[in-house]
């Protein structure tokens, strides 16, 4: 897809480097994105893919903006309270670049609805925020060849793993035990901290972009592990399993990125 | 040989050597690109990112040109 004089001057910053292309930039531009969660790490996703100049975003979101979700979630205001956030993103997003196509999906995304709701996506990324919703997207996407972005935070801790089904780990490759609902702390009940999910969120992005440009090598075959308190970080890496029930048996994806 | 000129001048920093470095992708290695560029600025950036590219870069004047690199 050709660029516009527009579009050289808007995105002219990502243009000059080196690593990055009009080739590169034109892949974004024909590029279709499912992020699924408009909460707090889905705040700076949506924000850094819209602002790079992804073609088409669909947003997946259920819920309703609440008074406490405004300290971490920076693209929700004080006076959408109430509102469903998949569309209080929307408004958001068609201002900071018209010429993305941004659709809300007021739904909650589950085992009965994931692939339809998935379906044509080159990329998802993974903003959810409940480990059963995880799953089932790293099922889904797996199961139909789609790249992913997962991403996590708990307290100061958070983690980004970018995974290409078939032919790098998935994510039930590195945590193959689906933790039991309400074993694990959600970020109600353990707290989090704004600038996390900001940092967590911001480097899915980064994931994101690297995976539908290939501009830069993603990281596959692992998982960065942040400890904000210290910057300590971590990437640990993991190899697909055999017996994955997940991707196993998925052959690599056909996409050329 | 393809020797496309691309007339830069009025565009500014970095919109300049965002348009010669699209202008390149389409060329083949070993193939050249001039450029008119204006004084000042431009005249100093626009070699320098291209060579920091990789590029081979021949001034003369306001007259710059490029050589894609292999």
């Amino acid at each position: 897809m050709s660029l516009t004089d527009l579009d050289l001057e808007r995105y002219s910053r990502q243009l000059v480097l080196p690593e990055w292309s009009g080739a590169a930039q034109s892949k974004l531009k024909e590029a279709s994105v499912m992020v699924v969660g408009a909460g707090a790490l889905g705040s700076p996703v949506l924000t850094y893919l819209v602002g790079a100049g992804v073609g088409r975003i669909g947003v997946v979101d259920s819920d309703s903006v609440e008074l406490s979700n405004l300290p971490r979630q920076p693209l929700h205001f004080t006076p959408d309270l109430g509102a469903n956030k998949a569309e209080s993103v929307m408004a958001k997003l068609a201002l900071m670049n018209p010429d993305v196509i941004v659709e809300p999906y007021p739904a909650r995304l589950g085992r009965m609805n994931a692939e339809a709701m998935l379906m044509g996506a080159d990329l998802v990324v993974d903003c959810s925020d409940s480990f059963a919703t995880r799953y089932t997207v790293n099922d889904t996407c797996c199961a139909m060849g789609v790249p992913l972005v997962e991403g996590g935070v708990l307290g100061f801790d958070g983690l980004v793993m970018a995974i290409k089904p078939g032919e790098s780990a998935c994510y039930r490759c590195a945590f193959p035990v689906e933790p039991e609902e309400g074993s694990v702390p959600s970020c109600r009940e353990a707290g989090v901290l704004g600038p996390v999910a900001g940092i967590v969120g911001s480097m899915q992005a980064l994931e994101a972009l690297k995976l539908l440009t290939g501009a830069v090598p993603p990281l596959l075959d692992g998982f960065v592990q942040i400890d904000a308190r210290t910057y300590e970080h971590t990437i640990v890496s993991t190899s697909r399993r055999p017996d994955c029930s997940a991707c196993a048996r998925v052959p690599a994806a056909t996409q050329s990125h | 040989m393809s020797a496309e000129t691309l007339d830069l001048t009025g565009v500014l920093c970095p919109l300049n050597w965002v348009k010669a470095k699209l202008a390149l992708e389409e060329l083949d290695p070993g193939e050249e690109l001039t450029l008119l560029l204006d004084p000042g600025e431009p005249l100093d950036s626009v070699p320098r990112s291209a060579r920091e590219d990789g590029h081979e870069v021949r001034v003369d004047g306001t007259r710059v040109t490029i050589v894609k690199r292999g």
